[in-house]
């Protein structure tokens, strides 16, 4: 539930992290508790090379981590017994499959030290080898040491040189500490103790600078450092073939984690449920349509919140055990909304506007909305001046409407009047219809230069002072002022930075630049509504 | 019994004892570097090699032993500088590494300021020096491959230096690519001794031998004799047995190399059984299937089944020779589908979207190129990642794919 209810804050990673982590906790209450401030069962990786103190039984695991059973005993295999070395291991597997809390877990059972990191957060080759650095070194940033790393580390002939020296001085900065433990308990093992290093999201490091010389780097680690008693363990999502160098590479060990099956999922999403018997009889109606859409835990988490929400509507008391009868009825009242929410089931409110739902959930309880994840969406939920309004629309404008039509469609009498020449002059293409269409459908919006977004924007402003003054309402909508200003450039360049528009590559002949509109229908639409413009008569529809 | 695991994993993973039987024969390459290398050193001349084989095939494991018997042999008349080309294909870098190495060789202090410049000059002062008190420099470039990107400037500065300064230095270039001879520039061509040594994946019997060496237990482990005994004599079976040859002979028909084989020998010991402590066929079998997986196959079992439409629609496209596509045009062709078919299964476009970027992370389909960058997704072309009979393959073993599936791709493909 905690998992759950963090969701829209939190990216999916994270997510799946805490649903699966956090053990069978009693919810604080039946409707809505408050959302945690931090992941909840997240322990403090940061911290790695010291042995976590609680430990963590085989059965434990399996419980904590469902259908990854033979992944998990695969994992233990491959890592062996204490002070065992072993070849490098790579994890494989699609997103929310379970991969890194896996890992992490297994390592809490065994209770060997390990160190963490993940190639999202450290985005860099200089932060990546910085952060394995400080935490073999056990160097935490802090103010004393102005937020520094241990060392400076830029070059990957350096950090193969200090890693191999931070490595040393961790394994005897851990045989001190075990003298000590060892006097205490009387035991004693001569191997020097194993240190293990995750690299987590390897696959991103495709797409770096210098990827192509950091990833070979990484996986040939165990034959740069020649230290025997170091173990290495990458996760990923791409498959390995993809890691595939020109010159060959030694494949390491890889273990696949496969999505998880109806069953595990209905395990996982059973988990700290107030009334299991509702829920399951919930998931048996649910579950099925939506794993034939996707098989990720974390939309489904996402997906289903809402509609449970729903199912229970009808019912007075949430802790009652539903009968046949009840079951039918409930699903009978679910089944409209069922359909409707399979076609928008990734829709992540924004978190303002669940909020805000939660307040009035009571005065809007009881009306059925046919597309009820959508009517948040209804009104615009950006704030943008009117004149950048306007911009938008006429940069959808010249991105969907063919050039050779501005004239007929911006005719400067207004747009009303000249319906039927409008019309005319469509139809006289009508014949290249489907090979236009085709190509739409392939190209995506069109270009435009500059100078037609600025006739466009002063015709159609011009069009909307003209119904303004038609029909005399004495209210005049703001932003009438058409003279082209600077203003209206820089708005342009506002839109351009929220990528609404984007500068495609400059014409090759004139050198000035080319824009282009980032938008969907939908979006134009509703912008035009809530300034009123007919969008729809301008739209040249094939 | 976990110390006997311990002891095979250790073996497995350290290929200096991997390697070692091939210092016996006097074919293999590790006779013929040792006889180069230490002719080089009692000759007191200059001399150059390059060692080249596929990946896993133990050129590095090979050039280690060499050196350490070499050392333990003469220890004072040889200095050993190591580059990886992964490291220090950079000259600058290179440079600075291999006046680091000389420092902290001949306990001289290194300066972390020198110049590019310096510490070339100091390399060659070295090179004389070490002449004059007759001492072999060694230079193993590993991944010599990557020291050829560029100028050379670093590999024609040592070779150069080399035969203008009276000097005793070898260098040893390994790599995987055979033809990296080649790549040498013409002036470091004509200076660098055509002495090459080729890895080839070893023998059958040698292969046997190989397995033998690694996984009996020694008599004198500290292990309990009985123990001891019993488990080579398990193994022994195992190796007699004939459908371990043929396990062997299937896995070896892939990968010939030395590292393959001990990644497999990895997997089999470390599904030992833990109670008996002893390995059985089993442990073989079940490693040569999970060396076999498939991975591509595997994920696409993994996709659920609006995926699988998609990639059905993909496919159809492509075979109907549409040369760029893109999600739009996939949207047609699964909605045409729909149409003919009445599936269960039509979804809406945000819906498919989803699915289509789900399939985009899996990495089963990409995007054709990065140039459209700024487009939305919907219009970017893509491409398929697997072939159609990837496809076809992944679909029959999936066993909640919809029959209507398999028939649209046997339809378009298997007519």
């Amino acid at each position: 539930m905690a998992g759950v209810e963090n969701a829209p804050q939190t990216p999916a990673r994270r997510i799946t992290r805490s649903l699966s982590a956090t053990p069978s906790k009693p919810p604080h209450g039946t409707s809505n508790p408050p959302p945690p401030a931090t992941p909840t069962a997240a322990p403090s990786w940061s911290d790695d090379l010291a042995l976590p103190q609680e430990t963590v039984s085989l059965d434990d695991l399996f419980a904590l981590l469902p259908g990854r059973r033979s992944q998990i005993l695969e994992l233990l295999r491959v890592i062996g017994p204490p002070n065992s070395p072993m070849l490098p291991a790579l994890l494989c597997g699609g997103p929310s499959t379970g991969k890194t809390s896996t890992v992490l877990h297994v390592f809490r059972h065994l209770r060997r030290r390990f160190v963490y990191t993940s190639c999202r957060s450290c985005y860099c080759p200089r932060i990546l080898f910085e952060t394995v650095l400080n935490q073999l070194l056990r160097h935490t940033k802090k103010r004393e040491n102005g937020y520094s790393s241990a060392k400076k580390c830029d070059k990957a002939s350096d950090f193969v040189y200090m890693l191999g020296d931070a490595l040393v001085q961790a394994k005897s900065a851990i045989r001190g500490e075990k003298k000590k433990s060892c006097s205490k308990e009387g035991q004693h093992d001569g191997n020097s103790e194993m240190v293990y290093l995750i690299f987590d999201n390897v696959e991103l490091i495709r797409s770096w600078d210098k990827g192509s010389t950091i990833l070979p780097l990484l996986f040939r680690i165990p034959d740069l450092l020649k230290i025997p008693d170091v173990g290495l363990i990458y996760i990923s999502r791409a498959m390995p073939a993809t890691y595939y160098t020109m010159t060959g590479s030694l494949e390491p060990v890889y273990i696949h984690f496969t999505d998880y099956t109806l069953a595990d999922l209905q395990c996982m999403l059973m988990r700290n449920q107030v009334n299991e018997k509702l829920y399951s009889s919930f998931l048996s109606v649910v579950l099925k349509p939506f794993y034939r859409v996707t098989r990720r835990v974390d939309e489904l988490a996402i997906a289903l919140k809402p509609l449970f929400k729903k199912y229970c509507e009808p019912l007075k008391d949430l802790k009652l055990v539903p009968d046949e009868g009840m079951k039918r009825r409930l699903f009978d009242y679910l089944q409209p909304h069922l359909t409707a929410s399979l076609n928008e089931i990734f829709e992540i409110p924004p978190w303002a506007s669940v909020e805000a739902k939660n307040e009035g959930i009571s005065s809007k309880r009881g009306n059925i909305r046919k597309s009820w994840g959508k009517d948040v969406y209804n009104e615009l939920d950006i704030h943008m001046p009117i004149s950048a309004k306007y911009l938008l629309i006429s940069g959808f404008l010249a991105s969907r409407n063919p050039a050779t039509l501005d004239a007929s469609l911006f005719d400067s009498t207004g747009g009303s009047s000249n319906s039927k020449r409008k019309r005319k002059s469509i139809k006289t293409s009508l014949d290249k219809q489907e090979d236009i269409a085709e190509e739409i459908l392939m190209k995506g919006p069109g270009s435009f230069p500059l100078e037609r977004l600025l006739a466009i924007y002063q015709c159609i402003t011009s069009v909307m002072e003209c119904a303004a003054e038609d029909h005399e309402d004495g209210i005049q909508p703001e932003g009438l002022s058409v003279h082209l200003m600077s203003d209206v450039l820089l708005q342009l360049s506002t839109l351009c930075n929220a990528n609404f528009i984007c500068k495609s590559n400059s014409c090759p002949l004139e050198g000035s630049a080319r824009y282009r509109s980032t938008i969907d229908e939908d979006m134009a639409l509703k912008v035009a509504r809530s300034i009123n413009f007919p969008l729809s008569k301008y739209i040249y529809r094939r | 019994m976990a110390a006997a695991l311990t002891l095979l994993r250790s073996r497995l993973c350290d290929p200096t004892y991997i390697h070692a039987p091939f210092k016996s024969s006097k074919q293999s390459n590790y006779s013929k570097l040792k006889e180069l290398v230490s002719g080089t050193i009692s000759d007191s001349c200059n001399n150059s090699a390059l060692l080249l084989g596929p990946r896993g095939s133990g050129k590095v494991a090979i050039v280690d032993l060499v050196l350490e018997d070499l050392k333990a042999e003469n220890p004072d008349s040889i200095s050993v500088v190591r580059l990886n080309g992964l490291l220090h294909s950079d000259d600058t870098c290179a440079l600075k590494e291999i006046a680091r190495q000389l420092c902290l060789e001949h306990q001289l202090s290194f300066s972390k300021m020198a110049s590019s410049d310096d510490n070339s000059q100091f390399m060659i002062d070295m090179l004389r020096e070490c002449g004059l008190a007759h001492r072999s420099l060694i230079f193993v470039l590993v991944e010599f491959d990557l020291f050829v990107q560029g100028k050379q400037r670093l590999l024609y500065c040592l070779i150069d230096a080399m035969q203008t300064v009276t000097s005793q230095a070898v260098v040893i270039g390994v790599s995987c690519r055979e033809d990296a001879d080649q790549l040498l520039e013409k002036r470091v061509r004509s200076r660098f001794s055509h002495t090459k040594l080729l890895f080839a994946p070893p023998s059958r019997e040698d292969m046997k031998s190989l397995v033998e060496h690694i996984l009996y237990l020694p008599k004198n482990a500290g292990l309990p004799s009985e123990y001891i005994t019993k488990f080579n004599a398990h193994v022994q079976n195992i190796l007699n047995d004939k459908r371990f040859k043929q396990i062997l002979d299937s896995l070896l028909c892939v990968d010939g190399t030395i590292g393959n084989l001990v990644q497999y020998l990895f997997r089999v010991v470390s599904s030992i059984n833990l109670e008996s402590g002893l390995l059985s066929l089993e442990n073989f079998k079940n490693a040569q299937i999970s060396c076999e997986r498939q991975p591509t196959i595997e994920t696409l079992q993994d996709a659920s089944i609006l995926e699988l439409y998609i990639l059905v629609c993909m496919n159809r496209l492509e075979s109907k020779e549409q040369n760029s596509y893109n999600f739009n045009s996939i949207m047609k062709e699964y909605k045409s589908i729909h149409d003919a078919y009445r599936t269960s299964d039509n979804y809406g476009d945000t819906v498919c979207l989803r699915a289509f970027e789900h399939l985009l992370e899996r990495e089963l389909i990409s995007y054709v190129d990065h140039r459209g960058r700024y487009l939305p997704v919907e219009f970017r072309p893509v491409e398929l990642l697997i072939s159609s009979h990837e496809l076809y393959l992944g679909l029959k073993s999936n066993s909640s794919c919809p029959a209507i599936l398999q028939k649209l791709l046997d339809h378009e493909s298997f007519k």
